[in-house]
């Protein structure tokens, strides 16, 4: 029997944002982004589950400790809260922050961040009624 | 395109408490991995697990498993974790700190031993909140 483990965090980051893509027109970003396409922005307490997984250390029990998985993961993570992704967050001055490119730029974020483990699956809640998941190849 | 399995889960609840510590680390190396995990006397947490089995739906019941059979067997299991010191109060975790991780293999191992006999359904996975900010998945592999 094959059996796998991961161990999860959930964090929460507050941001605003704008959907507005300028290789469209007014009238296509409105007709296609709607309310998310309003013009001084709107904002989303997101929630990000990061998950890494591999087998525990035999010693400590454990597959990261704890204060490394938070200190990382806020690393990360404060950089965009209680900003204005389009206008603060240098990456998505020219990308899109629809919840499918933040969700990307969250899992090679880090991919790259939790270096030396394995990142296994990332989901991230834009509201309470629509989420986003990422998941390894093979898991 | 074939029809993959059902899964069905099951959430249970147990209160706990546990200690992380090694004896041959210095207090300093105890508390910069462990943090506040090494109180003298132990911590505690409302622990949320769901179980999910996998399996073919009987054409007699329309089931996978009757619901009331593995509330039962998994309470058996569960009662020799509820209102225990894991270190001490239970024999798993002589030898291995009762880390969520730790906690979630051994519920995996102790689940899959009394469902296994039954050969309809199998044990797919395991979720252990230990917070509602911290849970590990225990899974078994398709291949």
């Amino acid at each position: 029997m094959t059996i796998a483990i991961s161990f999860s965090r959930i964090y929460r980051f507050s941001a605003a944002h704008r959907l507005h893509s300028d290789s469209l027109s007014e009238a296509d970003n409105i007709e296609v982004y709607e309310k998310c396409n309003n013009y001084n922005g709107h904002g989303h307490d997101y929630t990000v589950e990061l998950s890494i997984s591999g087998d525990p250390d035999p010693k400590t029990g454990m597959i990261i400790p704890l204060e490394e998985f938070d200190r990382k993961a806020h690393e990360i993570l404060d950089e965009l809260d209680y900003r204005h992704l389009d206008k603060e967050v240098p990456f998505f001055r020219d990308h899109l922050s629809t919840g499918e490119i933040i969700i990307q730029y969250l899992w090679d974020r880090f991919t790259e961040k939790f270096n030396g483990y394995v990142v296994s699956h990332l989901k991230v809640w834009e509201t309470n009624n629509n989420y986003f998941e990422m998941q390894r190849v093979g898991d | 395109m074939e029809r993959g399995a059902v899964w069905i889960t099951k959430k249970f609840e147990f209160s706990a408490s546990h200690r992380y510590w090694l004896d041959d680390w210095s207090a300093e190396q105890n508390e910069k991995i462990f943090g506040l995990c090494t109180s003298p006397y132990g911590h505690g947490h409302n622990y949320e697990l769901h179980v999910t089995v996998s399996g073919n739906v009987d054409p007699e019941t329309g089931m996978i498993i009757n619901l009331s059979e593995l509330k039962k067997k998994v309470s058996v299991i569960l009662k020799e974790f509820d209102h225990k010191f894991l270190n001490l109060d239970t024999p798993f975790f002589k030898e291995r700190i009762p880390t969520t991780e730790n906690i979630g293999l051994v519920l995996f191992e102790q689940i899959d031993k009394v469902l296994s006999p039954d050969k309809n359904f199998k044990l797919k996975k395991i979720r252990l909140y230990e917070r509602n900010d911290l849970y590990v998945d225990v899974w078994r592999k398709t291949n």
